[in-house]
This record gives structure tokens, sequence and C-alpha cells, in this order.
């Protein structure tokens, strides 16, 4: 299990373009961001891995000893972009309580909860969140048939009342 | 006939020994029967439905299939009850519910209904004079039935509780589930009832049927195939165990490896692990599968069907590229080999085999298209053949017997029953020429060939043991005439339907003419050839064979009706019973049939048991009973060690299992509070999905002191507050639905009409509390992974909540502090949401609709889909719009000329394009 270096008091950012110097060296998650480029700068979140995607990150062993930490930043951090993650890396053996309270947590200040359970996957993630920035839902969607018929068919039938047989009378009436 | 039948069903219906002791038992004093498999659970429950069907009681039962339902309520009919069980379904509605119920009775009722009438009031559980739950080892994963318990305990202090499951087995696999299942259903006793009970052995061993064990020996080609099978088992189990140390060794032994239980065993073992195990693993689970159903299609089928399934086997490995590795193995090669050598031999081995001759390129191949065709019969048939003529013998002398014995023989499955029907009407070899015909038919010239062969032996007079079956039906039938001479038969045959002996003779004769004619064809008729008569049987199942003596197979497995073969032995009531393949629970059936009929020594039951010596059959068998008396042996300890609560009943207010409170059971102990006087201010409501009563969840967070309003959700699956949506996901389901749509769509709909949609992503306690396994990450990002998935869903979702909870219990809690300080959902507005209803106002400024129309045109995507709207006012304007006006608007000619081409596509030419491609 990787050992968290440093206490997450230093952000960290894969920014678009401009890689900024700040606080956050050190992190063994950076270790893990190989397939972005990434740099260091002066900004309030963590990483910010998006026009409107940012994210803190906090390791559950860190967030037992300073539990004020996470409000801290939480607050600074206001909500000033569009999807705010907290990257929460789950090393500690009993994280039940802990993970409870920041479920709750992140629900009050509209942060999108991630567990991860290694720096490197906590690291796959922020790369993850970096390179699909303009990625089009079509991944998460049904597949779609290629020929007429079966396009033609899931077109009218996204219309609430109308179902297949509707949809191939339709057809064979109108074509 | 209905009188006799009556009296001879109540005579039937008297409880043995044994079972009135069971009777007794559980009647004075609540319980769990755990009885050995077969020896009648079923009976059990009859006599316990029996004494509650009148008005006066109200007795449900759960955990019952309607077949069975069926059965019981025949049952009960014919013994004459007038207030028969009744079944609670949606067609009962809502509102005559609670009338329909204090009719009272027995009432037969699925889980589901229960669980939301007793939420819901709808049931008057004051009134219920108790609860029979069948099949009770079903408690050990379902949840269902606990909750329906409870809050029938929670209600009703007075009513019984009992009940019932023959599946010992079930309670081993698992750590303390006999003591889990009794504390859901708030039993303290717990009666044990296995085979070897003295009073059940004592009492059996007196009215024994006579069995003569018959061990046939595998043709040398079965038992090196046989060989083949286990080696490669061997080998799949060692990679197995070498890709997954952590496993335990026992359970994968190679005698668990042949049983049917052992793809629950290895789920029992992977399932915790299931969405971490690498791709190796996983074909190993499927090779071990397909490894056993070729051992099972060994013995069980011809030498036609097994080369059949190898070669598709092959076949479909060529075809998908599926590489499980076994089918390279040097075993697998030797499987082949036998395989096809108990089929044919190719020309070419034998010339080898008698001259070594050495052939040109041409001759060869000629030659390797001359199948000589070998169609090797399976022992066991003609172990069954010898055991007919033995049956027919002693049916000749059986005047003191009063009259010959019908026949029963049973085989494992309607496919095995339709071959052996097969077999004993029209021979082996005409059976196995027709499948051959048939699997591999366009072989002509080998058909021909043994055609001829098989003419010529006709001919010499057959010289072959094997003599086709023209000798034999001239037998058979010869003695049923004699046996026709002699005195009618039983009454209810003398109401069959169907043809007369002669006339389904000649029918055999012809179809046998005609196949020899038509051999070469492919055969058309169905897997039965000569035509079924049918009798007035309780079952669909059975294959008639003769009428006179009545001789009739049965599939053993794969009934609709699970009590087919329990109504056949009643109505039938034969004296011989050959059991063409063995299955534990029917054996004991036998012996309890047997002993069932004390009073008529005349009619003694002879059991043929048919199994191939040394083979896996064998050890399947030998395995089941094994397992039971295991299962039993543990049961009995654990009993033993058993501390069970004064209060478990829950009959008073001491039982903390019964206490609706947010504070952890442990911690309370003032039970003055636990009669429900600390009312909270408001009472906490959850809408919950009727879909979601099968997990745990809705019961816990009853449990909490939170009500539970049932209903059936279009989005959602628990709506806490008028603003939080949530959607439960397991880790397999998040999997499921990320592939294949089903999340995003549900996600577009929560966020369409909830403020605050939360997608819950629950970890069974029992499993491993990560997503993906340690050390499994690719050094690339890849789209297949759910890390991935997951990510991209947030960021097209940036308001969707993602909860991660290690078990419903966590859930739970978290359930009720995220309603702390919000108004209560309310389930009409909840049912009232559907894909039809107005979003949310700010959510999108988008009509929803349009834009699932859209978006499901080809050349429209989610990023140009805003744009277009932006364009145009609506579908109609989009139409009339030119190719070129389009690429502007998309600013992509690819885009616009897929969605110009397909707006402007004619159906008459879509039908041909799509025609022209099949």
């Amino acid at each position: 299990p990787v050992v968290p270096l440093l206490s997450p008091s230093c952000p960290l950012i894969v920014p678009l373009l401009s890689p900024i110097v700040t606080r956050q060296r050190g992190n063994p998650v950076l270790r893990f961001v190989r397939n972005v480029p990434w740099a260091f700068g002066d900004i309030v979140p963590d990483y910010v891995l998006g026009q409107s995607t940012c994210a803190l990150f906090l390791s559950l062993r860190y967030h037992n000893l300073h539990p004020g930490y996470i409000h801290e930043r939480l607050r600074s951090l206001g909500r000033s972009f569009a999807l705010q993650l907290l990257l929460l890396q789950v090393d500690v053996k009993d994280p039940h309580q802990a993970l409870k309270e920041l479920a709750k947590i992140c629900i009050l200040a509209d942060c999108t909860l991630i567990l991860a359970w290694s720096a490197e996957e906590a690291g796959r993630y922020l790369e993850t969140y970096k390179a699909y920035e303009q990625k089009p839902p079509d991944l998460l969607m049904e597949k779609m048939e290629r020929d007429f018929l079966s396009r033609m068919t899931d077109c009218l039938t996204s219309v609430k009342s109308v179902n297949k047989t509707d949809t191939s009378s339709l057809l064979a009436t109108f074509g | 006939r209905m009188r006799r039948g009556g009296a001879r069903r109540a005579a039937m219906a008297a409880l043995l020994e044994h079972e009135s002791q069971i009777f007794l038992d559980l009647f004075h004093s609540d319980g769990l029967v755990v009885c050995a498999r077969g020896l009648g659970i079923d009976r059990l429950l009859l006599r316990f439905l029996r004494l509650y069907c009148e008005p006066a009681s109200l007795v449900l039962v759960l955990n019952t299939s309607p077949a069975e339902e069926e059965y019981f309520i025949d049952q009960l009919r014919s013994e004459g009850v007038v207030h028969l069980p009744r079944r609670v379904t949606n067609e009962i509605t809502n509102n005559i519910r609670y009338e329909f119920y204090t009719q009272g009775g027995v009432v037969f009722a699925t889980s589901r209904i229960l669980v939301v009438d007793f939420l819901t009031d709808r049931i008057p559980a004051d009134l219920i004079t108790g609860i029979l739950v069948y099949k009770a080892h079903r408690l050990i994963e379902s949840c269902q039935e606990a909750f329906i318990l409870r809050l029938y305990r929670q209600k009703n202090k007075q009513g019984f509780i009992k009940a019932f499951t023959d599946n010992a087995v079930a309670f081993n696999t698992g750590f303390c589930h006999v003591e889990r299942v009794m504390r859901n259903l708030f039993v303290k006793k717990l009666y044990l009832w296995p085979r070897f009970h003295i009073t059940v052995n004592s009492f059996l061993e007196k009215h024994k049927p006579e069995v003569v064990e018959i061990h046939v020996s595998m043709t040398p080609r079965m038992l090196a195939i046989q060989t083949s099978i286990l080696d490669i088992l061997n080998a799949c189990l060692r990679e197995l165990k070498r890709y997954n140390p952590a496993l335990e060794v026992e359970d994968l032994s190679l005698e668990n490896a042949i049983g049917k239980p052992f793809d629950k065993t290895i789920r029992h073992y992977l399932d915790p692990l299931w969405h971490q195990l690498g791709a190796k693993t996983k074909s190993l689970v499927q090779d071990l599968k397909v490894l056993r159903t070729l051992l099972e299609y060994l013995t069980q089928y011809d030498c036609v069907t097994f080369l059949n399934l190898l070669e598709s086997l092959k076949a479909s490995e060529k075809a998908f590229g599926e590489n499980s590795g076994w089918l390279f193995l040097d075993s697998s090669t030797s499987m082949f080999v036998n395989a096809r050598a108990r089929v044919y031999r190719t020309a070419d081995d034998s010339l080898n085999e008698k001259r070594k001759v050495s052939e040109n390129n041409d001759g060869k191949k000629e030659n390797e298209l001359k199948r000589e065709l070998v169609l090797e019969s399976n022992p066991k048939w003609e172990a069954l053949r010898e055991v007919l003529k033995e049956i027919e013998n002693a049916n000749k002398n059986s005047e003191d017997l009063g009259g010959p014995g019908q026949v029963l023989i049973c085989a494992s499955d309607d496919r095995a029953c339709a071959q052996l029907k097969e077999y004993i009407t029209v021979g082996a070899e005409a059976f196995l020429m027709r499948l051959y015909n048939k699997t591999f038919g366009k072989d002509e010239k080998a058909a021909e060939v043994w055609n001829k062969d098989r003419k010529a032996a006709k001919a010499k007079g057959s010289a072959r043991p094997n003599t086709g079956p023209q000798a034999k039906k001239a037998k058979l039938k010869a003695s049923s005439k004699e046996n026709k001479n002699k005195k009618q038969q039983d009454r209810t045959l003398t109401q069959m339907i169907g043809k007369t002996e002669e006339e389904n003779g000649e029918k055999e004769l012809e179809v046998e003419e005609h196949q020899e004619l038509s051999n070469s064809q492919e055969s058309d008729t169905e897997e039965t050839v000569p035509e079924d008569f049918r009798i007035n049987l309780p079952s669909d199942s059975y294959y008639g064979i003769f009428k006179t003596p009545l001789t009739i197979i049965h599939p053993l497995q794969g009934c609709s009706d699970p009590y087919a073969l329990t109504r056949v032995l009643q109505e039938v009531e034969p004296r011989y019973v050959v059991l063409y393949d063995a299955e534990l629970s029917f054996v004991r059936q036998l012996e309890i049939y047997r002993a069932s009929r004390p009073g008529k020594p005349l009619r003694q039951v002879e059991v043929y048991f048919l199994i191939y010596g040394g083979s896996t059959e064998e050890q399947r068998y030998l395995t089941s009973l094994r397992k039971e008396k295991e299962a039993f042996e543990k049961l009995i300890r654990e009993k033993a060690g058993m501390v069970i609560p004064e209060e478990r009943e829950g009959r008073d207010e001491t039982n903390l299992d019964l206490v609706r409170d947010a504070t952890p059971a442990s911690f309370s102990t003032d039970t003055r509070k636990a009669g429900g006087q600390e009312q909270k201010s408001v009472q906490q409501t959850i809408v919950v999905d009727m879909r979601e009563f099968r997990s745990e969840l809705p019961s816990l967070l009853h449990r909490r002191g939170i009500d539970i309003e049932p209903v059936t959700l279009e989005v959602g699956d628990y709506i806490l507050t008028p603003d939080i949506c949530v959607e439960r996901k397991s880790i397999s389901d998040l999997i499921g639905s990320l592939n294949n749509g089903r999340l995003y769509t549900q996600c577009i709909s929560m966020s369409r009409y909830y403020k605050r949609p939360i997608l819950l992503i629950e970890f069974d306690p029992n499993k491993s509390f990560s997503l993906i396994p340690r050390g499994s990450l690719h050094p690339e990002i890849s789209s297949n992974d759910v890390t991935s998935k997951l990510t991209l869903l947030t960021l097209h979702f940036p308001k969707l909540r993602i909860l991660w909870c290690p078990s419903p219990h966590a859930t739970a809690e978290l359930f009720e502090e995220l309603k702390q300080n919000h108004p209560q959902p309310n389930a009409e507005t909840a049912m009232a949401v559907t894909a039809d209803s107005e979003a949310l106002p700010e959510s999108d400024k988008y009509n929803p609709g349009p834009q699932d129309f859209l978006l499901k045109m080809p050349g429209v995507n989610t990023k140009n889909c805003r744009i277009l709207m932006n364009h145009v006012k609506s579908i109609a304007e989009l139409v009339t719009l030119s190719k070129d006006k389009l690429s502007e608007i998309l600013g992509n000619s690819v885009s616009a000329t897929q969605l110009f081409d397909f707006i402007h596509m004619t159906y008459s030419k879509a039908m041909s394009q799509g025609k022209n491609k099949r």
C-alpha cells in the first residue's frame, strides 16, 4: 500500500494548457498521472481537470487526523466549477464511519465523491477526467444498430406513445 | 372411478410413522424442519394445509411456485377438502385485498405481494393464524421473507411460524446459515430428519422395495473418453488454483467438480471477487462447465449426440476464436479420436489398419468421404432391454400377483426419455442412423454403405448380437397379446385414448421401413418418431411405450410441473420401476411410495437401478449421498451448540429484532421504548420501488423506524425527499448497466425530474470493498474499464452525486441521515414521474422529446445536437433543409450527408436494401 507522503495541503493541478507550479508536490498520486500532460500551478482546487472540472484530493488517513481540513478546503473552493470532485483515497482499515460523513458533506457541498483504493487508481481517475474532457457519452449509450430500419425504429420509438409495431406500420404507410 | 381413486388417495395420504412424529412435533411447537431429500416434505406441508383449510383460520404459505400450488390444491381436492387454498395475485385488486384475506383459509402468496400488503395494512395482520414457509433454505439468500415475518411478528404475537425445507446441503456452504435462518424465522426449534435418523431408517427398512442394481460397464471407448475428460478437468482445476491461490483446495477437488452443484460451489468462492477476476479465471470457470456437460452427455445420450456436441464446441472455438486452451491438450485429441470412432471409421483408418498402403493425395480425399459407420450403441440400452425382457417374463406368470404390473422407466431429462422411447420402439441401429443423418446428414455415402451392411446382416439371419428391433418387437407383441387375453388392466387405463396395440405396432413397422428407404434424406421427423399415444395421466412430460401392461418413460427433471413424476407414480402405481438414471430424491420417494402401501403385499415394488460401474455418473450419485449426510451431520453439531435466546419467537416485547428504532439494537436496553411510544415529531418516509424488495435495504430502513411506501417507480429506486432520487446499483448491476446503456438513460431521467439525482453504488459486505482488483490497472486509459465509464458518466452528469456504501446497513444509516431536516417525499408524485411528465424547469431549456428523437438519428451526436436545436425550430423544419444547409449547421459534411440520407430514405428502398443484405 502506498503511504501518502505529504499532507495534501498543497494543491496540484493538471491544467488545460499552462502548467503552473503550486503546493502539492510529492503526492504519490502524481507518479501515476502519465498519460496526460500536467504541471504545477497556482489554483484554488488541488487539480483542475478541464474548463469546468476540478478535484480536491483527500486521503482518508489524513482526514482522520485532521477532520477539519476538508471543510476548510470546500469552503474556499465555493461553487466555481460545474463538476467538483472529491477524490478520496481509501487507505484506512475501517473507512465506513468517515465515508458516511464525507458522503453527506459532498451532497451538501455539491461535490461528486469518487473513491480510489490506491494512489495508482486515483492517478488514473485524474488522467481519465482530463482525457475524457471532450468525449461524447456514446460509450455509455445503448449500442445502435447500423441499418436504416432499426435506426428508424429507435428514432420513432423515442416518442413515448409509439411502439415497435407502430413503427413498422408507420413506415409501411408513410415510407 | 373418482370414488375409488379418492379412497386410494386417502389411504396414501395417511402419514407414515416418522411423518406423524414430525407433524406432531411441528404442530405443537413452531420450528424449522429440515428433512432428507425425497423424504416427503411435500406430504408434510400438505398435511398442515389440510388442517387449516377452513374459513375460521387464515394461514399464509410462502415460497411455493404456481405449479406446486396447483399440485397441493389438486391433492386436497381429491381428498374431498371443501375450502380449498386460494392464491393472491395481482388480479385481486387492492381495494378488495383486505376482504379477500378475511375470508380465511389457506392463502398462497408471493412474497412481493405480501410485503406490500403488510406495509400498507391491506392484510389483517392480527387475524392471521399462522405462516407456513416452504423451501425455508431460501431465506439464506432472500431477504423478502424475513421482512414479511418481521412485519407479521410486530403486529401479531400469537400466530405460528412453521418452516420446511429438504435442502440440508444449502446450509452447508457458509457460516452459521441455519442459526441466521432460524433467527429470521423467529423460531426456536430445529427439527432434523436425515435419512439415517433411527426412526426413519428402521421404518423404511421394514418396507424395503426390492432393488436390483445393475452395474453396466461402459465400452472401452467411452471409458477412454471419460478418462480424457477427467484429465482435462483436472488440468483446468489445477490452472484455476494456480491463478487463484486463495481458493480453498478441498472444495475444488475432482470429485466435487463432476457434481451438479459444483457451479454453485465455485460461484460461492469466486462471486465475492467476481468483478475483480482475470479473464483467464473466468474462461476456466466456463471451461469447467463445458467439460461437465460433456461428461453428462457421455453417459446420458448416444454416441452421435456426444460427437455432435464435441464437434460444435470445436467449430465455435474456431469461429469465435475463444481460446479456452483445453482443446489443445493431448487428452483432448484422444477424446476426439474416440468420440469419432464411436460413430464412424474413415476408410482411411481401416485401410491403414489392414494393410499399410501408401496412397496418393487424391485417393486419400476420396477415402475421407467414405466413412464407414460404426454407431456404437449405449450399453445401458442393452441393459434396459434385458430388464424389460425380464419384466415381460415375470408378467407372463403374474396371475398370483393380480395380473401384469405396470412399468415406469425414469431417465434424467426429456431428451433422454425421448431417446429411450425411440430406442425401444425402433431399435438402436435405426435410431442412431436417423440421428446420424440428422446431424451429419451430408455424408450420404457412409449412410449407404451402412445401409447395405445392415441389409446384408439381416439377410444372413443376423449374426450380430444386436439384431435390430424386428425380432424383439415380434416377441413383445406376442407377449402383450397374451396379456390382453388375460383380464383387463387397471381401471384407469380402460379410459385410455389412442390406437390399439396392433395399430401402434404397425405404425412402428411403417416408420422403420420409411426410415430405411429415406435415410439418405435429412429426416424431417421430430425426435420422437412413432406417434405418441396419450393417456389421461396427470403429467404432460411422459412417453408412453406400451399400453398393456402400461409402460411409460418419465423424466426425473425439467418438467414444468415439479410434481409430475409424483402424480404419475400415484396414478400408475407401477410394480416395476426402472431407474435408467439415478437421482437421490426419487430413490427416496420410491422408498416412501413402497412404505406407504403396506397393506398391499401383493403389490410388491421392484426397482431396477441401472448405473455405469466406475463412471462419473456413479460417483456423482455417491457424492450427492455423502454431501447430504455430511450436511446433516454438520447441522446436528450446530444444533447441539446452539444458544437460543428465550425471546426468539418475539411473542412478547423483548425480541430486539422487532424493535423499530434508529439506535443500533445492541444499544437500546430500554425495552419500554420498543413499544413505539417514543414518537418522533414527523414520521420519516421513503418511497421505494417494488422491485427493490428483493434486497435487504427496505427491511433495514423499516427497522430504523422509517416508513416504507411501496410503489412502482418509473424513475429511480428510492425517493428520500421531494428532491432526492436514488438509483441503487450493486457492483455487477453497475458494470452491466454502464455497458448496456441503461444507467445512462436512468441518469437522464433522474436529472430531468429531480434536483438531486444520486447513484448509489452498494458493495456486498461479504465481498471486497473496492471497485477494481489490486494491480489490475492497465498502463493506458481503457474505455472498457468501469472507472473510465464512471468518469464519463460524471462528466456528463455533473449534478449526479455518487454514494459508495460498503453494505446495506451503511446505506440505511446514510439514507436516514440524508433525510434529516428535509420534507417527506410524496408517493403519488413519485409514481407520477414518467417520461411523459414535465421536466424540471431549469434542467433543460430544450424540449427533451425531440432531443431524444434527434439523438437517435445517424450523424447527430450530443455535441452537434444542441447546435442543431438552436438552428432548427422543429423536426418538420429539419426535414425541409437541404444537404448544404445541414452541413453548414452541423459544420461537418459527413454527418450532414448521413442525416440527410437518413431523412430522405424511402421505405421501399430500405426494404430492398435490407433484403439484399440477407
